[in-house]
């Protein structure tokens, strides 16, 4: 009997530790990988984003999705950060101590890398660029001569002037046939680059050095990217990196990737993997020494970042965005929370090899008939838009002129399938020429929008009369399956550059693997990529997005939110999708 | 002795190999690889071969494996391509992170297993029985990011002694002693969490090894000849009870080195376990390979290890 009893106190206990497990696991699941913006390579995988406005703008003040959420009440500030009077904690996932400007390739790296390195230019809030190390930047008429003149006078944190040189040995290691970093500095058709990375020329011919302070590189081809590609191509001291490098062998330049020295606001003092980087300001900064002292990069992991803010362990860090965690921030009341539109958005991909897909007014019908705005509010409340274009709307490039925002209505996407020929067939399901309306959808297994996105797409499709048959799959078995064009619809997530072009929609584009095909848009992204001025560049890319909204060449989801919570006692930062924090180090200061 | 362990070790031989035909076709055979998990909108085509191709990513499968295992013979594992650091700097960087708070947990869990499964075999079926198989199962089946979370909640900012997370206190820069205070102080409550999740299953095996011992005739000869119980069951029980642990003990050895990944991750303990499961993610090869061929090897000698301690401590196994 006793012996039953205490079984069955086992089995109960449990039982309440499944259901406690199974809370437990939602609150961990909540928070997103979490990829800070703006750099090329690792922005969401995972994560999604998007431009363009919801269809219903103009929110009112309890609608506001994003923007500077002051703190409350300064005085809850907990008093292990009240006590850090010189120094300033920044909470990231860990580093990989490639601090190297020509090998990071984690955002956080690059995060060290700016922070500790220069280049001839630096990006401005708004997503342009303004000269940073350059004094000016000739361009030529023809666009294919730029001229870079360095401020006099700039030195290393080891004592070494900065010159040009420096450049050019970092186009050198840019161009090494060995050089796996992320840049692709072929792209940008350096005159004799190509002979140089080959092996057949022993220097590049189209780079000039005409003093210590400037230098001319002549390109093949123009190339509105060129004067920011090259310009953001930061200095850093051969005396130090190019002791033993050679062609062919980056080997001792890539040794010394831990231990960085350069021109920035603060020097590396201390690595440490997988816990901290410790940095000391640079009294000697060309553009005035940062005001704190002290700069710390602390590794913080997305289950307790807002256990570290909370505590004061940090004061600085980014927090995936939801309601929830935008109220609990808002909550502990001595932080600042600064939200704005992630540079990136989340998509629905068609093949456009197969047949269905073909037919825009299909392709309009998959729009219209899925519930986008309940989709994307059931992952993030508030803190996300439905876009209709592949832009961010802080882009200087977004427009929403002419653009149609395919609101929801079942009956008209219905109208649209039966005017392509797709007829209900008697077993409810449509079907045209003998062939069933079914779609196989692949979808990657971590990303909270899935969670989402199924049960509305499937519940929506069926209504249309389409049978759906769902799969959720690793991340890297949907770009494996995207590459060799085995599939037939799935759902993933772009990242954005603070510069229009891309090559995801254009014919046989890199990363076009939907082949989708349109002469229009190719037409208009080559007039957008050739263009110099500014103003001829709007033009063309609001005549791409124009287009694209019309032909829709996958259902454009949405775009969310990024988030930095920063402790009240630090004021001056000046962060956006495009401007990192770390372009603002010089300005912050801790305030009591 | 001498001859088992040559024989022992040279029949590691043709196992490793097996073992690295198996884990290479498997990494060989998952969808994508380091180039396409970067996702880059804008990397061109001529890029990303050219990366294949530096990688040598580019080259027939089977070539592949014959360089990788030509390099790994001659100690050299590669470069890791997410880190850009070689492999055996990498796991350096980490893995001693992990050994320490496996050790101590390993430490703890062993002591607190044996007296728990001891006195439960002794006083079996009586309340502190039932109570030290509820608590060891309870903490057993608890998830360890759950049980870690919660701990965090209660101890780091509910009642703030402990911190939330990490290895050392931001820009302490301490040395010495003071150093080795601060790791301690953040290491707790992972070690504990560590050693709650481990201990369950070792109580059970001691106890039952202790249940079957203390029914043997010679236990009750001991106890007829007037020996003092504790006398008895630790030491003529005891010692027998523990036999079938040393070869649990061989398998503690690749526990020691992998980490615990879901806990480093709750308490950002700079761990190895992190960045393997990471490079799975990222399809860095030469770091997962070169990692799990490390862990296999140090479970094969593990296993010899335990062979032939048992036969050392167990005079009744003769190893031939």
């Amino acid at each position: 009997m006793s012996k039953k009893l205490s079984g069955m106190m086992v089995i109960l206990l449990f039982m309440m530790t499944i259901l406690a497990a199974c809370s437990g696991g939602d609150k961990a699941a909540e928070p997103v990988k979490e990829n800070p913006p703006a750099t090329t390579t690792d922005t969401n995988k995972d994560k999604p984003a998007d431009p363009a406005p919801a269809p219903t703008p103009a929110p009112a003040d309890d609608t506001k999705n994003d923007g500077l959420f002051p703190a409350s009440d300064k005085s809850l500030n907990p008093a292990l950060a009240k006590n850090r009077k010189d120094t300033l904690i920044i909470g990231m996932t860990a580093p990989k101590g490639t601090f190297s400007p020509l090998f990071w390739s984690t955002a956080y790296d690059k995060y060290v890398v700016e922070t500790v390195f220069d280049s001839f230019l630096a990006v401005q809030g708004d997503g342009t660029y303004a000269e940073s190390l350059a004094e000016k930047i000739d361009v030529s008429e023809d666009g294919l001569k730029y001229t870079y003149h360095l401020k006099p006078g700039v030195k290393y944190s080891d004592g070494t002037p900065v010159t040009v040189k420096d450049y050019l040995f970092a186009l050198k290691v840019l161009h090494d046939p060995q050089y796996d970093g992320e840049s692709d500095i072929l792209a940008d058709k350096i005159k004799g680059g190509q002979e140089y990375h080959d092996g057949k020329a022993k220097d590049i011919s189209g780079v000039k050095i005409i003093d210590d302070n400037t230098v001319e590189v002549t390109v093949t081809e123009v190339n509105a990217q060129t004067k920011v590609d090259l310009g953001t191509i930061e200095l850093l001291p051969e005396s130090y990196y190019g002791k033993n490098f050679k062609f062919g062998n980056l080997d001792s330049v890539k040794a010394l990737s831990d231990k960085p020295i350069g021109s920035g606001k603060y020097i590396v003092k201390k690595f440490t993997p997988g816990q901290e980087v410790v940095m000391e300001a640079n009294p000697n900064y060309f553009n005035g020494a940062p005001k704190i002292k002290n700069l710390i990069y602390k590794t913080t992991a997305d289950e307790t970042r807002l256990a570290m803010l909370q505590t004061g362990e940090v004061d600085v860090d980014m927090v995936s965005v939801n309601e929830d965690s935008v109220e609990e921030l808002k909550g502990m009341g001595f932080l600042d929370v600064n939200i704005f539109p992630t540079n990136g958005y989340g998509y629905i991909a068609f093949n456009h090899k197969d047949k269905k897909f073909q037919d825009v007014k299909v392709r309009q019908a998959l729009t219209i008939g899925l519930n986008r705005k309940d989709i994307v509010a059931g992952v993030y409340g508030k803190f996300a838009d439905v876009i209709n274009i592949p832009e961010s709307k802080q882009a200087w490039a977004y427009t929403n002129e002419g653009i149609e925002p395919y609101e929801f209505d079942i009956e008209k996407a219905k109208q649209l399938l039966d005017e392509a020929g797709w007829k209900v067939g008697a077993d409810g399901i449509r079907e045209k020429d003998g062939t069933k309306f079914k779609i196989n959808f692949s979808a990657t297994a971590d990303n909270p929008v899935v969670e989402s996105l199924l049960p509305i797409m499937t519940k929506n499709y069926k209504e249309l009369g389409i049978d759906i048959s769902a799969e959720t799959l690793d991340f890297n078995a949907i770009s494996e399956k995207r590459k060799t064009g085995k599939f037939e619809s799935f759902f993933a997530a772009w990242g954005l550059t603070p510069d229009p072009d891309s090559t995801v929609y254009i014919t046989k584009g890199a990363q076009n693997n939907l082949a989708y095909s349109n002469k229009k848009v190719d037409e208009l992204m080559l007039k957008g990529k050739k263009t110099l001025d500014i103003e001829g560049r709007k033009e063309a890319y609001k005549q791409v997005y124009q287009e694209l909204n019309k032909d829709l060449p996958v259902i454009f989801l949405y775009q969310r939110r990024d988030m930095w919570a920063i402790n009240s006692r630090i004021t001056g930062f000046d962060i956006t999708p495009y401007k990192n924090f770390t372009y603002s180090l010089t300005q912050v200061q801790i305030t009591e | 002795m001498k001859q088992y362990i040559i024989r022992r070790l040279l029949q590691l031989i043709p196992t490793m190999i097996g073992i690295s035909i198996i884990v290479f076709a498997i990494s060989a055979l998952v969808p994508g690889d380091f180039i396409t998990a970067k996702n880059s909108p804008t990397m061109t085509l001529e890029k990303a071969e050219q990366l294949r191709e530096i990688y040598g990513l580019d080259k027939p499968v089977v070539q592949r494996y014959f360089t990788w295992i030509g390099n790994m013979i001659t100690g050299n594992m590669g470069d890791s391509l997410q880190h850009k650091q070689p492999v055996t700097k990498v796991v350096n960087n980490y893995v001693w992170n992990s050994f320490v708070i496996a050790f101590f947990s390993l430490l703890l869990s062993w002591l607190i297993a044996v007296f728990a499964g001891v006195f439960s075999a002794k006083f079996q079926y009586s309340l502190f029985d039932k109570l030290v198989t509820l608590f060891i199962f309870l903490c057993m089946s608890l998830p360890s990011f759950f049980i870690g979370l919660l701990f965090i909640l209660i101890f780091s900012i509910n009642m703030g002694i402990f911190p939330v997370g990490g290895m050392t206190t931001a820009g302490l820069g301490a040395v010495g002693w003071e150093h080795i205070k601060d790791v301690a102080y953040h290491m707790f409550l992972p070690t504990v969490v560590l050693t709650m999740l481990s201990t369950g299953s070792l109580t059970r095996y001691f106890r039952t090894g202790m249940l079957e011992v203390i029914r043997q005739d010679y236990i009750r000869t001991a106890r007829a000849k007037g020996l003092k119980e504790r006398t008895v069951i630790f030491k003529h029980a005891l010692r027998n009870a523990l036999l079938p642990a040393i070869t649990l003990l061989g398998f503690e050895l690749p526990a020691l080195f992998s980490g615990a990944i879901i806990l480093e991750k709750v308490f950002i303990w700079p761990g190895v376990g992190q960045v393997y499961l990471e490079s799975i993610s990222v399809r860095d090869y030469p770091f997962m390979l070169g990692f799990t061929i490390f862990l296999a090897v140090l479970t094969l000698l593990g296993n010899l290890l335990s062979d032939v301690l048992y036969g050392v401590a167990d005079p009744r196994i003769r190893l031939k």
